[in-house]
């Protein structure tokens, strides 16, 4: 087959989802770019005003800085939790026995229910009235009474630290157990007979070995994390005082609530451009450092 | 060492590969493993109790872990709720279907194209097709809505289907390049020599060895779409339209905000049944789905 | 390609919306959007029409904090139904915006008009036209347990007439342990408490919002006065805890657990309680303010308006001339326990033995609507400049930094 065909027949196949994505993604995108420019409002209006929206946006609206700050704040706490989770419970069940494959299951469970379904599950176990998770706290003895979760910005981001983490910690561990089991046994065994101890197998092989899997679910969960929204829409509503907004939760504020859509529109691209920066960035980091 | 040494040995690695050999500690991995699936799963065990108490039971202070009494009421209030529950099931279903149609139709031949071929751009090409996942997407709905007024396609279940479509495409393009990529060529190879065109190799060769990739991308479409509230809401403009996350949002609201909690669990419950119904029932093709596409 | 799964899945989809597709209507179908919480209310009253009428008022429920979304997007694709019930408070910016139907001359035309409680009235006129009328009311009132009092020695019968005496009297309720509460609100709930503490703010004197641009924000004592009582009853923990963090979740579930003394809440607080706790004793009064005598109310609920782009313009007013009815007001809404729009009708035969309701249909009376653009913005969004002011007032114990930071975030909204 000669080059110019294969190039046609490679395009064709993709060619479906491309303009799939030019129609319905990078048009309304570049709507979006240009209402970013304006001053539409939910109710009306839609005049250029060329940069004044950006220019507001470093200049006049300290609350976007903070929530993406406190963005960035659950996404550097959460990340490491969900990794270090999520391979402590891969190493626990890579093996493929019975009990430890229902378990693997039953910790999968959770990522196929909806984010907005399980923020509210937990939303209603953390109720400081008729919540079960702060009961059994103070069954147990852990509290002296119903924990208040959400009057403080650091309990609130560790209540849905907690949410999100039972929601997706299995998902990062099935990838984990995946990347474990399809090292070689032959690797393995060599290294045993040649008598290592399981931490040491588990630094000098698995660590080693799973690197890429481990980077790289690092920036799916890393990209979820800087998008977080739901979540705290949900189990916050941006309090306590407006510290437990995320930047995305910011930006719905802007457009949906306060019907500044042009304005809205500058901080969604922005935000992009953000994220693509940094997802660009942890890549090329990524590339470098696991060349396989 | 001798030979038969060494083979115990190696029995012996083979036995233990992951963790240690010892009964003892194989018992308390065991254990440990029941208990942290016991902690996962008490969350919804809990959530149903509290689905079947009477509505003022389910807001009772202190809270009870198991109901008193076996009550309906939460179910019927939503089974009733305007349109009735099998209305919005029945959209939710027809868009998750719809959104599953075309995530599989466009996916599966964008990742062969991508494991496949190689030319000039494709890199381009593939980062333009994980753009969705950077956008966030509640600022492009606004944009999508006016689109769609414009060219019929608001108020439509394909509409709905094809929002819930753009936010998994990046996820199931990705997973389905890396499965064809896990494909060996050979096959393939000997497939051309049998004569077979391209597009024949792609669906009697290569097709059928992705199938589990197949069905862990339609399972993620369906839990995406039949869980998706914001997009539902602004493209449907009608109750008989709406979709179940639409519904259950409005029932539990009591005023100025108030949450009916007894509804809440009784919705929880209803969203999560299907999720989990499709998980268990196919569990065995998308975890091998998963393996074969997303860690390479 | 061979996939059982999707084609089960269709079908079963197929079938189960094919079983929910209604029939072909043969007379029109007069579509009406409903914010969730004005839903039940507004089904009576569609019940009772489509009872009597060949062209049925068919109602979609939009989550309230959607409302605005949906009928500004709807508006501007040209995709909006025929009539809508919404929150009072957004008329103005919907007005503004032109999203609405002029109906002037009709309202001034139909003699039941003039009775609407004036609250109503205001909300919906703008440059001395109107674009809408009362639908299904909603005003705050004082709700207190009367087991409660009589166990701390209180008249059960005597609604505190001042804020002073909530705070005395939830002392002495909050003084029989076991976890019983004096007073309670949602702290973290931004349009509880425009519904429930502002107006004893406004019956203390103050104005609490600008009408326009350059106006002044929060102004008078009443504020102060209301906010500094409230930080005391919370620094002698007369307010539990948890009021502290509640988005509204426990607005209402709250005091059924029998354990608060005294809360504001809405008329519709009346028939739920009744249903959910039968055998608890709960008395309804005014809303106070800080002197004996002074009195407000949030006068709140759903008014009902036209689309600019309604299909069924004519249908919809022929509903709206119906809903100002007596047989409307009466059979639709009295006798279902929900106050009247006109209040004229507060006294009739279904309130004859529900002293309760009529003491809230009073309140209609005496009560207030805020006029103001940029509602959500000021009052109703997450972390807004007035429920700021309130936390930090109460929770933190800034009162005049708090009010000063509300007046001048709020100043500066009004002049966008």
């Amino acid at each position: 087959m000669n080059l110019g065909r294969r190039n046609l027949l490679g395009l064709a196949y993709m060619a479906p989802a491309l303009l799939f994505v030019a129609v319905f993604v990078l048009y309304p995108f570049g709507q979006l770019i240009y209402t970013s420019f304006t001053d539409a409002s939910l109710l009306g209006g839609g005049k250029w005003v060329g940069a004044a929206n950006y220019v507001r946006i470093f200049t006049g609206d300290p609350q976007f800085w903070k929530a993406l700050w406190f963005t960035l704040k659950y996404t550097v706490i959460i990340t490491p939790v969900l990794m270090g989770l999520g391979y402590a419970l891969a190493l626990l069940t890579a093996q493929n026995d019975r009990v430890l494959q229902f378990a693997r299951g039953v910790i999968f469970m959770p990522v196929v229910i909806g984010l907005g379904t399980s923020s509210l599950l937990w939303f209603w176990l953390f109720d400081q009235q008729v919540g079960l998770f702060d009961k059994a706290l103070v069954d147990l003895h852990i509290a002296n009474s119903m924990i208040v979760w959400f009057t403080n910005a650091d309990w609130a981001l560790w209540a849905v630290i907690i949410s999100v983490t039972w929601k997706v910690v299995g998902f990062g561990m099935i990838l984990f157990v995946a990347a474990i089991q399809s090292i070689s046994r032959e690797v393995v065994e060599a290294s045993q007979i040649d008598g290592a101890g399981y931490w040491q197998r588990v630094s000098m092989i698995y660590a080693p070995l799973t690197l890429r899997t481990v980077l790289l679910v690092t920036l799916i969960s890393a990209i979820g994390s800087m998008l977080a929204f739901e979540q705290l829409y949900i189990m916050t509503g941006g309090g306590p005082r407006g510290l437990t907004f995320t930047s995305v939760y910011w930006i719905y504020q802007s457009a949906f609530i306060k019907f500044q859509l042009g304005y809205g529109s500058a901080l969604a691209i922005v935000l992009t451009a953000i994220i693509t920066i940094a997802a660009a960035i942890q890549i090329f980091l990524t590339s470098r450092s696991a060349p396989q | 060492m001798t030979d038969a040494a060494l083979s115990t040995r190696v029995a012996a690695a083979r036995e233990e590969r992951v963790v240690g050999s010892n009964a003892g500690v194989r018992y308390l991995l065991a254990a440990i493993a029941v208990f942290i699936s016991a902690l996962m799963l008490a969350p919804v065990v809990l959530s149903f109790f509290a689905s079947i108490k009477s509505k003022a039971d389910a807001s009772a202070t202190p809270p009870t872990y198991l109901p008193h009494s076996f009550s309906l009421e939460n179910y019927r209030n939503i089974l009733d709720y305007q349109a009735g529950l099998w209305t919005y099931v029945g959209n939710s279903l027809l868009v998750a279907a719809l959104a599953i149609v075309l995530v599989v139709a466009l996916a599966v031949p964008a990742g062969y194209g991508l494991a496949r071929f190689r030319f000039r751009g494709k890199e381009v090409l593939f980062l333009v097709l994980l753009l969705p996942l950077m956008i966030p997407y509640q600022s492009l709905l606004i944009p999508i809505y006016m689109m769609f007024a414009k060219i019929g396609l608001a108020n439509t279940h394909i509409g709905l289907a094809i929002i819930h479509a753009i936010l998994q495409i990046p996820f199931s393009i990705y997973l389905m390049r890396n499965s064809f990529e896990g494909v060996p060529k050979e096959l393939e190879e000997a497939a051309v020599v049998d004569g077979g065109n391209s597009f024949q190799l792609f669906t009697r060769v290569a097709l059928p060895l992705v199938l589990p990739g197949v069905v862990t991308i339609a399972l993620f479409a369906f839990i995406t779409s039949w869980n998706e509230f914001l997009a539902a809401l602004i493209v449907m403009n009608k109750e008989t339209l709406f979709t179940v996350p639409v519904m259950l949002v409005s029932v539990r609201t009591g005023h100025l905000g108030a949450v009916d909690w007894g509804s809440l669990q009784a919705g929880i419950i209803v969203s999560i049944i299907p999720c989990v119904l499709i998980y268990v029932f196919l569990q065995k093709y998308y975890v091998s789905g998963l393996l074969s596409g997303a860690v390479k | 390609m061979r996939l059982p799964v999707h084609s089960s899945l269709l079908a079963l989809a197929l079938t189960a919306s094919a079983v929910a597709m209604p029939g072909a209507a043969s007379a029109t179908d007069i579509q009406m959007w409903v914010r969730a919480s004005g839903a039940t209310a507004a089904q009576f009253m569609i019940d009772l029409w489509n009872a009597s009428h060949d062209d049925k008022v068919v109602a979609t429920v939009i989550p309230d904090n959607q409302m605005v979304t949906k009928l500004a997007t709807g508006s501007q694709a040209g995709d909006v139904p025929d009539m809508v019930s919404f929150d009072l408070i957004y008329m103005p910016d919907f007005m503004k915006a032109g999203f609405l139907k002029d109906i002037t001359d009709e309202m001034k035309k139909d003699p039941n008009y003039a009775g609407v409680a004036q609250a109503y009235k205001d909300i919906a006129t703008y440059d001395g036209k109107i674009y809408g009328a009362g639908f299904t009311p909603d005003v705050s009132v004082l709700l207190w347990n009367k087991d409660l009092f009589k166990a701390a020695g209180l008249d059960p019968d005597k609604a505190p007439a001042t804020l002073q005496e909530i705070h005395e009297d939830a002392k002495k309720i909050t003084a029989l342990g076991n976890d019983t509460y004096g007073y309670y609100f949602s702290g973290s709930c931004p349009g509880c408490n425009i519904f429930v503490t502002s107006p004893m703010m406004v019956a203390a004197g103050s104005k609490l919002l600008p009408t326009k641009a350059g106006d002044d924000a929060l102004t008078g004592d009443g504020v102060k006065d209301v906010l500094t009582e409230m930080k005391a009853m919370w620094d002698e923990k007369l307010i539990p805890d948890s009021a502290q963090a509640d988005t509204g979740a426990n607005f209402f579930a709250t005091f059924e657990t029998g354990k608060i003394g005294i809360q504001g809440t809405g008329g519709f607080a009346i028939s739920a309680l009744k249903h959910d706790k039968p055998d608890m004793n709960f008395g309804i009064g005014f809303i106070p303010g800080t002197k004996a005598g002074e009195a407000s109310a949030f006068v709140g609920g759903d008014v009902i308006a036209i689309p600019a782009a309604s299909k069924h313009a004519d249908l919809a007013l022929q509903f709206i001339h119906w809903e100002l009815t007596d047989e409307a007001q009466l059979e639709g809404l009295a006798k279902n326990s929900i106050i009247p729009s006109r209040p004229a009708l507060a006294d009739n035969k279904y309130f004859k033995d529900e002293p309760r309701v009529v003491t809230t249909a009073q309140a209609l009376g005496k009560g207030f609507t805020p006029y103001a653009l940029h509602f959500n913005d000021m009052v109703n969004s997450d972390s807004s400049p007035w429920i700021q002011m309130l936390q930090t007032a109460i929770f933190d114990g800034d009162v005049d930094g708090a009010i000063k930071t509300a007046q001048d975030a709020m100043k500066a909204i009004a002049a966008q």
